[in-house]
């Protein structure tokens, strides 16, 4: 569906885009991940040819990708990180106005923009204009306006920034719906717990470089870390850390504000040999966690800092 | 096309902050303009001008004939009043008259100020006197020609004739009406400058959104200059049929040239404000802080604020009246309204039209981009 290669974007000297290599299936929902200032968006706004770039090149359903690209551009749905509504119009008048963009035929754009609205929830404010919606409410607008013509491709660029929960919640299951109506969606964010939930496929990005990709299984894979193993009011001296520290398959300890993390590798039973051992200590301890590795290990392993540093 | 004419049209009209300056504003202008000059036209009828007479010499000729002459013009250019010779001195000293006539051998008038009233007293005496001699003269050397010579000065004919110059005004302040159209035509930049804001890619999620359709942007670029203009021109209709109708000021002239001036200058405003649109670096505030700047400075030197502006500059910088658009199109205001001049009429129309073309170009090639150094 979309092929990007060695796309370079520089400002200046800052390079934003560094030989920026992806490839997206039809049919998938791909993640891209990676902190603020990674590249994810000016990497979307190249792939849209809002943006000039110096190197590459990016093909979207097999051809190449221009600001003329019109055929291209009737089968690919944008949402923006920042609400494109006009603030003038209620809410049926913008997702008409937008589906009228895309769709001539008057019958079947009335037809889109109900199930457009049906679809995000918002048959209860078509008559209301943007300005008295809740920003959850808002957000929902900002996607039916962008996908009320069915797109093929649907890029979702932070869409839920700044959004309540519940509203994410519903943002989130809309959008693994529009994936099994068969939409290919391509979702950025800098939140590993939504892009670990209805990402098939995901890339880490940082610096403009894709530092690793694959399903979600793949890329934990790729790290050491099995388990991570977390023990609250704990009363430790550095004798204890030592042998904690030397305890098989553990290969990372931090002890801070009596909070005890164990990163440990791929192994069964961290967990028993971790409490044996301080049962044995007789030292005190509180409340235990044990957590499978999290995309923010991934990216802390590859990068050596958290996804939200 | 008319899916998009429709939208752009509703989000226009809705947009009130806008509207206001582009058709509310002037229209307030305009009234407070009425409230301050009036229709202050010229020519007004004038008063008669109290005075008093005074018979000094009842028996005399000529003072019988004076005292009938004052008799024929009181109630439309004097307003006479028999009185005493204290009296009248009173009544001179208290402003109740504006002058003294004294019929006697030779008439004569006392006044107390020097002003338009007691000129016109003094020209009153004048022709008498100067009509009392010339018949005098006639009846010592031509007396057969005398009956002849009463005769015509009877038969008096007004020299004079005004005629209507195909209705134009001479009003003297309706420069300020005049630029105060002007400057409405230009706050079209407003308009254009919020169109501009909508349809780039590296100034709102809007234009992005806009830039990633199928509809081709000139398509799009298109149907928002026409709907613009379009509204324009009728905000501006607006206020010129409510200068005209609803303030009663004459504008004069020929309603055809008056129309084709106002396109050119609502399209040198929205083009203007979609130049000003695109300018990335700034704001959205300091987009339309420009707008006003670029409204207001050009009417202030075309005469909004202080009628004699444009002649001061006419003085001294006159290229400046030829370049800034409210002075060019309110100087073509005033060939249609004021005075005939074909020549300088078609000049300022073919620079109002140039100004247009140009500012129409520019708009068109900042706007249609579609692809961005940085976004």
């Amino acid at each position: 569906m979309i092929e990007i290669r060695n796309l370079v974007k520089r400002y200046g000297s800052l390079i934003a885009l560094d030989h920026l290599n992806l490839t997206i299936q039809e049919g998938e929902v791909f993640g891209l991940l990676g902190p603020n200032g990674s590249g994810k968006t000016t990497a979307i706004n190249c792939m849209l040819a809002h943006l000039k770039y110096d190197k590459g090149e990016i093909t979207i359903m097999g051809k190449p990708m221009r600001p003329d690209s019109y055929e291209v551009k009737k089968n690919i749905g944008v949402v923006m990180q920042n609400v494109a509504v006009f603030e003038q119009m209620t809410v049926r008048e913008n997702i008409d106005y937008f589906c009228g963009l895309y769709k001539r035929d008057k019958v079947e754009r009335k037809r889109l923009v109900e199930e457009a609205i049906e679809f995000v929830e918002l048959g209860n404010y078509t008559k209301m204009r943007p300005g008295k919606l809740s920003g959850g409410l808002l957000r929902r607008l900002n996607i039916a306006c962008g996908i009320v013509h069915r797109p093929r491709l649907i890029i979702l660029d932070e869409p839920t920034v700044a959004v309540d929960p519940q509203s994410r919640n519903k943002i989130l299951e809309g959008i693994l719906e529009l994936n099994r109506q068969g939409s290919t969606v391509i979702y950025t964010s800098h939140y590993m717990e939504e892009v670990e939930y209805i990402c098939s496929r995901i890339a880490i990005i940082d610096h403009g470089r894709v530092l690793a990709s694959g399903t979600k299984e793949e890329l934990k894979n790729m790290i050491k870390t099995g388990e991570t193993i977390t023990i609250e009011a704990i009363v430790l001296d550095q004798v204890h850390l030592r042998e904690i520290r030397s305890l098989p398959h553990v290969f990372d300890v931090s002890y801070e504000e009596q909070i005890l993390q164990i990163r440990c590798g791929k192994a069964k039973h961290n967990l028993v040999r971790v409490l044996n051992y301080l049962q044995g200590k007789d030292i005190v301890f509180g409340k235990v966690f044990s957590e499978l590795p999290t995309l923010n290990d991934v990216f802390l392993e590859i990068t050596g800092k958290a996804l939200r540093d | 096309m008319g899916h998009l004419i429709k939208y752009r049209m509703l989000q226009t009209i809705r947009k009130k902050s806008q509207m206001f300056w582009a058709l509310a504003f002037p229209i307030i202008l305009g009234t407070f303009f009425y409230i301050s000059f009036g229709s202050g036209e010229m020519g007004e009828d004038m008063e008669a001008v109290p005075t008093a007479l005074v018979i000094q010499d009842k028996d005399s000729d000529t003072a019988k004939a004076f005292t009938e002459y004052m008799d024929r013009l009181d109630g439309s250019a004097v307003q006479i009043t028999y009185m005493t010779d204290e009296e009248a001195e009173k009544a001179l000293r208290q402003d109740k008259v504006e002058g003294i006539f004294y019929c006697t051998e030779e008439p004569a008038l006392t006044v107390a100020g020097s002003g338009i009233s007691q000129s016109i007293l003094k020209s009153l005496l004048d022709s008498y006197c100067k009509n009392a001699s010339m018949i005098m003269s006639v009846a010592r050397e031509h007396p057969q020609g005398l009956s002849a010579a009463a005769e015509a000065m009877e038969d008096w004919q007004e020299m004079t004739e005004s005629f209507s110059v195909k209705g134009r005004t001479m009003d003297s302040n309706i420069s300020y009406f005049f630029a105060l159209i002007a400057y409405a035509c230009l706050s079209g930049a407003f308009l254009g400058a919020q169109s501009s804001v909508d349809s780039q890619a590296d100034i709102s999620a809007l234009g992005a959104r806009r830039s990633v359709t199928p509809t081709h942007k000139i398509q799009l670029i298109l149907t928002d200059m026409l709907v613009l203009f379009f509204i324009h021109f009728c905000n501006v209709g607006i206020l010129t049929g409510y200068i005209r109708f609803g303030l009663g000021i004459r504008l004069g002239g020929d309603v055809c040239a008056i129309l084709l001036t106002i396109c050119m200058g609502s399209m040198i405003g929205i083009s203007i404000g979609m130049v000003l649109g695109c300018i990335r670096r700034l704001s959205f505030g300091g987009k339309m802080g420009m707008c006003v700047c670029f409204t207001l400075i050009p009417g202030f030197l075309a005469g909004l604020m202080f009628g004699q502006m444009k002649d001061v500059i006419e003085h001294h910088c006159p290229l400046v009246n030829r370049l800034n658009p409210a002075a060019v199109l309110s100087d073509a205001f005033y060939c249609i309204g004021v005075y005939d001049n074909p020549e300088r009429l078609m000049r300022n129309l073919l620079i109002l039209g140039m100004m247009s073309a140009v500012a129409v170009l520019a708009a068109w090639l900042l706007v249609r981009r579609e692809c961005y150094d940085s976004i």
